[in-house]
């Protein structure tokens, strides 16, 4: 059974951590949430989002989830945030695009043209 | 929508938007009582009774930054519950915030099934950090009673300051939610 005990030893080890490497966060991920989002299949791209951060241990990135932005026939839409840099949203994502997303965006910094529905604000 | 789950995440988006600081949800799974029961209860800002009764007719929506004014995330979990010989009731408050019950006849050939209620809960829990989640899940079988209490307020002040989305947390929440759910039978419903 998972305790809050173990919770403590996490806390410990993620404040080490953000000692040495400052507690910034790099990117925001937004994963679009409205009806139209979850029946297109938007649950199953935050999931492969959250198993791709805990399995790659980013530990600079957050993911949250917002309702929808009229953008419907593209759903389900992500947006991607980072700071001094306009933002990206990618569209008709499914868990394969995420991996991918996560390996050329996230983690190399290299924008998926292929996936981009909009970019700036 | 495909399953039960995901209508509850529809639903916990539509606690969200109406600003709820606490959702409350409980899953009631009684097979002496042929009975799948969903509560979810938020202290949102509510709806009139005349929002209330538009919201359970379809293409109603709340979202006014939407260019197409479609909703029919109610009508549907609403037509779901009757399709399985249950039932659908909404009671709301302004500022006090949304009751919605729903029911299901669980050997019902017509009830969709539960579904991937852990990713459901995992991202709605961690996408929504400004959100208090309590969570009960209860399984009556054979006169067994068997629950699971997750509550993501005592974890956050575990956490201090580390986000929801720290690896380690993720792994965490997704390892607790994933032991209650086998722990209440609730994988297969």
């Amino acid at each position: 059974m998972k305790t809050l005990a173990d919770l403590k030893k996490i806390r410990e080890k993620a404040q080490e951590e953000m000692k040495l490497r400052g507690g910034n966060t790099r990117i925001k991920i937004v994963v679009g949430m409205g009806t139209s989002g979850i029946a297109m299949g938007a649950r199953e791209v935050m999931k492969t989002f959250l198993e791709e951060i805990a399995n790659r241990n980013l530990t600079d990135v957050l993911v949250t989830q917002t309702g929808e932005k009229g953008l419907s026939s593209l759903e389900p839409v992500v947006d991607i945030i980072e700071e001094g840099k306009p933002k990206i949203t990618y569209g008709n994502m499914t868990p394969e695009k995420v991996k991918k997303v996560v390996v050329e965006h996230i983690v190399n910094g290299r924008i998926v043209s292929d996936y981009v529905v909009a970019t700036g604000n | 929508m495909q399953d039960i789950s995901l209508h509850l995440l529809d639903i916990i988006e539509n606690s969200v938007r109406a600003k709820a600081k606490n959702i409350k949800i409980r899953i009631i799974c009684d097979v002496q009582d042929n009975i799948l029961r969903l509560i979810v209860e938020d202290d949102g800002i509510g709806m009139d009774s005349q929002t209330l009764d538009k919201a359970q007719s379809p293409f109603y929506t709340s979202k006014e930054e939407r260019e197409k004014k479609v909703g029919l995330g109610i009508p549907l979990i609403k037509q779901n519950a009757e399709a399985a010989n249950g039932s659908f009731k909404m009671t709301s408050e302004p500022g006090f915030g949304t009751v919605l019950t729903v029911d299901f006849q669980l050997d019902h050939i017509d009830r969709m099934p539960l579904g991937n209620l852990k990713d459901t809960l995992l991202g709605a829990v961690i996408g929504h950090p400004e959100v208090d989640f309590t969570i009960k899940l209860t399984s009556n079988k054979g006169g067994v009673e068997k629950s699971f209490y997750f509550d993501t307020a005592a974890i956050k002040e575990e956490l201090g300051y580390i986000p929801l989305t720290y690896p380690d947390v993720i792994e965490y929440i997704d390892q607790s939610l994933l032991e209650g759910i086998q722990n209440t039978n609730m994988e297969d419903v």
